[in-house]
């Protein structure tokens, strides 16, 4: 080999070199997705972000989660504009406030950057909404169950997290109107009550209600510190065999009193896997993979799809009761 | 004693008792399970944790001051607290002194701050409320404390009654806090001369200064007291909700504000009364407890809370106008 050749065989290498570098950087560098939750550094959207760092990795996304400090929508669409700036790839967001988001959404998708939302049926501007459940059946499934635990008859009440919080109202809509249906002599006693975010606030709404309806028989939660706030009551009151209380719970919160019978049974949906979905969902439109009714979501199995309205679904309802709960919380939930 | 009652009776505790007897003779005959022993036990458990802050805000706000941070606060106290009490098998005595000693601590830095730089209270505290609540998350990630120390989530059941129902119910951990904390708020500002001290420095701090008053002292202690408030209130809601989450406090700041300016303590400084503070409480507590108990729908129940709050500030504010102008004549 001489001194040309090399040169010119270094030369090549040299440059396959450069070549190779950009080119390895390239295939590092995967896609980016990045979910804005409704807060930052609570259980829920913590199991949540579990599920996009395992989405993230099974499906070779460079997916991570952001939400705010404060439940503040304003602050949302601050993320968002944040990583539309930045270029990602896809983005994800649980909208606090359908109409404030909406506008940025709008941006996002001028800059075509698709939007993957969860617990948004409502929002515009989306690519695609998940859910793990079919709001009404959740809402029908939860009235079943408080139902049975009242024989079918007597008087029972409602709590929503606020009086506008879109998705709890929706689940009390479906499950009062399952009750009117099918269940004639139950009786909703009064309107709904806000408050099943606190416990506090469910706690305290709970020891009035007791005393103005004394032939109250069950309390149905919507919002995951209902239920809590409304067993401690009746607990505490010793009403437990009387009162049936039934709901949306998290399973380590809720475990003293699905294990004292005063939670008669708690529905849920899995956050990780929401987060691994919202994650499933990004890359296959990310990929360009047509979504139609049917589709495989990886993962979670069969999705029902309703490409009109945007919206994807895999009908995973997670019920906690005494047989339940323990395994529930070896999954850290 | 005649003379005392005239001059109470031109007070604004006076048209706030007026008030809330009114909105209690309304719900009594609206519902009898409101004037029950029931009820009223229930309400005071209720309120317990907005109460005792109640007692502590209403001392800084006489001595001029005002804190925002209490709630974030109470979060950090009962997060400590009860996570040490967990971990080191700690009892009653060491948990609220771990509580009150770190609510101390922080007040004590609100009160340094804001007297050592000069700035405005309101500032300082609301910057310490969020360096305080951001702390406390970014250690904690969040993390739920579910599982009480089990003499803990019992807390404690006195003089257990019956109602007709046979619903139980009696003096329990929140209710004996309550007392406490207004019992020694009372004695604080009407038996001391520390009580007598905040009151100047609230009226007028530079004469307060002028007198020989020791005003960075005097803010220490004051500070230090709603500090001391919210280590107590933090344990009192613990219990009452049986677990502790480091999000769900810090919020509630408006609540407790709302209650003592409503209970006639001033803005400006230099004026307040535990008395009216309690009433305030209690004119915000039976509006909401009697609105569910007569069945109002919950769509308009905020409509009815602002609705009493305003009728009751504007009729103390006619009469003090009333009273200005007939000064003037």
């Amino acid at each position: 080999m001489n001194k040309r050749e090399l040169l010119s065989t270094f030369g090549a290498v040299v440059a396959a070199g450069l070549l190779a570098v950009p080119v390895t950087a390239f295939a590092q560098s995967q896609k980016e997705m990045v979910a804005v939750v409704k807060i930052a550094g609570i259980p829920w959207f913590n199991a949540v972000e579990k599920g996009i760092k395992k989405g993230g990795q099974d499906f070779g996304m460079n997916a991570s989660m952001v939400g705010p400090a404060n439940v503040d929508p304003a602050q949302q669409v601050k993320l968002l504009e944040d990583l539309i700036a930045k270029k990602v790839a896809v983005i994800g967001l649980v909208p606090l406030d359908v109409k404030v988001t909406e506008p940025v959404l709008k941006r996002a998708q001028a800059a075509g950057i698709p939007v993957i939302t969860h617990e948004g049926p409502e929002q515009e501007g989306r690519t695609w909404n998940v859910e793990l459940i079919d709001s009404k059946k959740f809402g029908e499934e939860q009235m079943k169950r408080l139902a049975q635990e009242m024989g079918e008859e007597g008087e029972y009440v409602v709590y929503v997290g606020t009086l506008t919080t879109p998705l709890h109202n929706k689940w009390a809509d479906a499950a009062i109107a399952y009750q009117k249906e099918h269940y004639p002599k139950m009786k909703l006693v009064t309107d709904r009550f806000p408050g099943a975010d606190e416990i506090d606030t469910s706690y305290r709404t709970t020891l009035d209600v007791i005393k103005a309806y004394p032939n109250l028989k069950g309390i149905l939660g919507f919002g995951s510190n209902g239920p809590i706030g409304a067993g401690n009551a009746v607990r505490e009151k010793r009403l437990g065999r009387k009162i049936a209380v039934v709901g949306t719970v998290l399973p380590s919160q809720a475990k003293p009193l699905i294990m004292d019978g005063t939670i008669r049974e708690g529905f849920l949906w899995n956050p990780t896997d929401a987060g691994y979905a919202m994650v499933a969902v990004a890359k296959l439109v990310s990929d360009g993979k047509e979504i139609k009714d049917g589709v495989e979501i990886p993962g979670l199995g069969k999705a029902e799809v309703d490409v009109a309205g945007r919206q994807i679904k895999v009908d995973k309802i997670m019920r906690i009761n005494k047989d339940t709960v323990d395994g529930l919380i070896a999954q850290g939930l | 004693m005649i003379d005392a009652l005239r001059r109470f009776s031109h007070s604004h505790e006076a048209r706030l008792l007026a008030v809330v007897l009114t909105l209690g003779a309304v719900l009594t005959t609206a519902t009898p399970s409101f004037l029950t022993l029931q009820n009223l036990f229930d309400l005071l458990t209720s309120y317990a944790f907005l109460g005792i802050l109640a007692a502590g805000l209403l001392v800084v706000l006489v001595a001029g001051g005002i804190d925002i941070s209490f709630t974030a606060t109470a979060s950090v106290a009962q997060y400590l607290a009860l996570s040490f009490a967990k971990a080191y098998g700690l009892g009653w005595a060491e948990t609220f002194g771990l509580a009150i000693g770190t609510g101390i601590a922080c007040g004590l830095l609100n009160a340094w701050l804001i007297e050592s730089l000069r700035i405005s209270s309101i500032i300082v505290t609301i910057a310490t409320l969020n360096i305080f609540y951001g702390l406390l998350v970014f250690v904690t990630g969040g993390q739920y404390i579910y599982a009480l120390p089990d003499w803990f989530s019992k807390g404690i059941w006195w003089f257990e009654f019956v109602d007709a129902d046979q619903i139980p119910y009696g003096v329990n951990l929140q209710i004996l806090l309550l007392l406490l904390a207004f019992t020694a708020t009372w004695v604080l500002l009407n038996r001391t001369t520390i009580g007598r001290q905040i009151y100047a420095l609230g009226g007028n701090r530079d004469a307060a200064g002028r007198l020989g008053f020791h005003v960075f002292g005097l803010n220490l202690f004051v500070y230090g007291y709603m500090g001391f408030m919210a280590g107590i209130a933090s344990l009192a809601q613990a219990q009452l909700a049986q677990s502790v989450a480091p999000t769900v406090l810090v919020g509630r700041e408006l609540d407790v504000l709302a209650a003592v300016v409503l209970g006639g303590a001033s803005l400006n400084g230099g004026v307040g009364t535990v008395l009216g503070t309690v009433l305030g409480l209690a004119l915000l507590a039976v509006m909401q407890n009697g609105l569910v108990l007569v069945g109002i729908s919950s769509y308009w129940s905020q409509f009815f809370v602002g609705l009493v709050i305003l009728v009751s500030v504007s009729s103390t504010s006619l009469t003090l106008r009333r009273r200005a102008g007939s000064a003037v004549a």
